[in-house]
């Protein structure tokens, strides 16, 4: 059942993005205004930072569209549930699908399974438009990459499912949301790498799971690693997951049963 | 333990932190229709999502279906239908259709027997020729009969309905209530608690009629029996203002696009009358 109940709510998200055309076209338009800046940047700096960017592949347009591409799955996974539990307060659903047997944690992950799908397509795009631009994808190491998505995705959306649990109890100003939203852009190693700051400020890159997530990527896709060279990327992203998910799942509990004692469930 | 399809047990003095509720306690049997009266606030709604499982209570028992609504939502849910009035339950830029295909999923049905029992549904509620047109293009009654088949989905033996008619003009309040009077109550024998702001509502499809003010049931009786326990010749209004002590139309006014003429008529001996403690 949980299949076509997943089925289903990719289909009503599809539905209603299709719904909004213009919307989508100007997404896709102006994804790609946001490459080709970056490879004129690249283009601009040629071998300049190419003392930072050696252990990527010293190419900083292949370096940058990584980052970019796969902090993609950051920023959805952050805002995709909180949005969902919001969106749905907004237009009137929660409270009808929440009288149906589904329990209201598989409604909160179905209703963000849309978002995910957009944001691997968009992905998808980015890697499209660098390989047309040049990136060397030729030695990637799928199986590799793979394993850091999946990791990357449970990561990431653990911290979202906490994300969400603040917004259904204070409705508003969720910290964690705000606090690694910019904290992942600045410190995350998604723009430029880590090795730019000094030795105190790469202690922070080092506490987010981002940072391993866009260069276990990097690596993977750009260099092709083996298995056994990206394992202290895997490994410390499965830590995160073990760490993240059985947390937020938790509070994601207990959040619901205070609002619904609250009566504040539907209200937003 | 004799247990009523739907039973609402207070057993704690504490009051309910939420709102109001605090002196509920309820019995309806199968096939009953009750019928939730009150002013404004006085937990009507409150009293129906507690029973639909969206708000915990702090104290107290409910069952629906013999199910605790508590310790047993998954099956309570499983047993029930929820007709809200809010039109915007409904995703409208899908269509009608497309909407109960999906709310049907969530009711964990097949594949093979979503889209017959949809297509059944929208022939009950008249909306087949309609039912491929995004919902935003729908009438207020067109919403309202949707809400009735999303209601219906599961084939629910107990069902809420919270003002199913607010929204609606007279004509198409008068042909909603003749259609829940006819196709779910005498067709398919559901056991139905209705909140309503309106008598005649309340008086055409209730077998009994709950009176809920400030939290508690003040009195429970079959609108007749209400009506004779003031006088021979009261009217429902009557026993509304008689028991809350506000009149209904003052309540109503705000609620329904035309108000009810008031009426009142004093010195019927009311003083001679007990109110029930619930």
């Amino acid at each position: 059942m949980a299949f076509e109940k997943a089925l289903w709510f990719i289909k009503r998200g599809y539905l209603l993005q299709m719904s909004y055309k213009f919307d989508f076209f100007l997404r896709m338009f102006f994804m790609l205004f946001n490459i080709l800046t970056y490879y004129f940047i690249a283009k601009m700096m040629g071998d300049a930072a190419a003392k930072y960017l050696e252990p990527y592949g010293g190419d900083y347009f292949s370096f940058v569209l990584i980052g970019m591409a796969f902090s993609g799955y950051l920023m959805i996974s952050l805002r995709s549930f909180s949005e969902s539990v919001r969106d749905e307060q907004m237009m009137g659903t929660l409270e009808a699908m929440m009288v149906t047997p589904t329990s209201t944690s598989s409604i909160i992950a179905l209703s963000s399974l849309w978002s995910f799908i957009f944001a691997s397509f968009r992905v998808f795009l980015y890697l499209v438009i660098g390989i047309f631009l040049g990136v060397d994808m030729t030695h990637a190491n799928v199986l590799g990459a793979l394993i850091i998505l999946i990791l990357t995705i449970i990561c990431f959306s653990s911290i979202g499912i906490l994300s969400a649990s603040f917004i259904m109890v204070f409705k508003r100003g969720d910290p964690i949301n705000m606090l690694l939203m910019g904290s992942s852009e600045l410190f995350g190693g998604v723009l430029f790498p880590i090795e730019v700051f000094p030795g105190w400020l790469q202690n922070i890159s080092h506490i987010l799971p981002i940072t391993y997530s866009v260069s276990g990527m990097r690596h993977a896709i750009l260099q092709g690693y083996t298995l056994g060279s990206l394992a202290p990327d895997i490994l410390t992203l499965a830590l995160f997951s073990i760490i993240l998910l059985p947390l937020s799942l938790f509070v994601f509990d207990r959040s619901v049963l205070k609002v619904k004692a609250e009566g504040g469930l539907v209200q937003y | 333990m004799d247990r009523g399809f739907l039973d609402v047990i207070r057993n704690s003095r504490k009051r309910n932190v939420l709102t109001t509720l605090s002196g509920v306690n309820l019995k309806v049997k199968e096939g009953e229709v009750l019928g939730l009266l009150g002013p404004n606030g006085a937990g009507k709604s409150t009293l129906i999502k507690i029973l639909c499982t969206l708000i915990l209570p702090t104290f107290g028992e409910a069952y629906v279906n013999g199910y605790n609504v508590v310790k047993e939502g998954q099956q309570a849910r499983s047993s029930i239908g929820f007709i809200t009035t809010d039109e915007r339950s409904f995703y409208w830029r899908l269509s009608g259709r497309e909407n109960l295909q999906f709310f049907a999923t969530l009711h964990n049905m097949p594949p093979s027997q979503v889209k017959a029992r949809v297509e059944e549904l929208l022939d009950v509620v008249h909306l087949k020729n309609r039912a491929d047109e995004p919902f935003l293009n729908y009438s207020a009654g067109m919403k309202q009969r949707m809400a009735i088949a999303r209601g219906l989905l599961n084939d629910p033996k107990v069902l809420f309905m919270d003002e199913p008619t607010r929204s609606l003009d007279p004509g198409a309040a008068k042909s909603l209530r003749d259609f829940i009077k006819d196709h779910i109550v005498t067709e398919r024998g559901k056991t139905v608690l209705i909140s309503t702001h309106q008598l005649d509502e309340a008086e055409q499809l209730c077998d009994t009629i709950a009176i809920l003010d400030e939290g508690r049931i003040k009195v429970q009786g079959s609108p007749g029996e209400l009506k004779k326990s003031l006088s021979e010749s009261s009217t429902l209004g009557e026993v509304f203002s008689f028991y809350t002590g506000k009149s209904f139309e003052e309540e109503n006014a705000s609620q329904v696009p035309f108000a009810i003429p008031r009426q009142r008529k004093r010195g019927r001996g009311f003083g001679n009358m007990k109110r029930k403690g619930y």
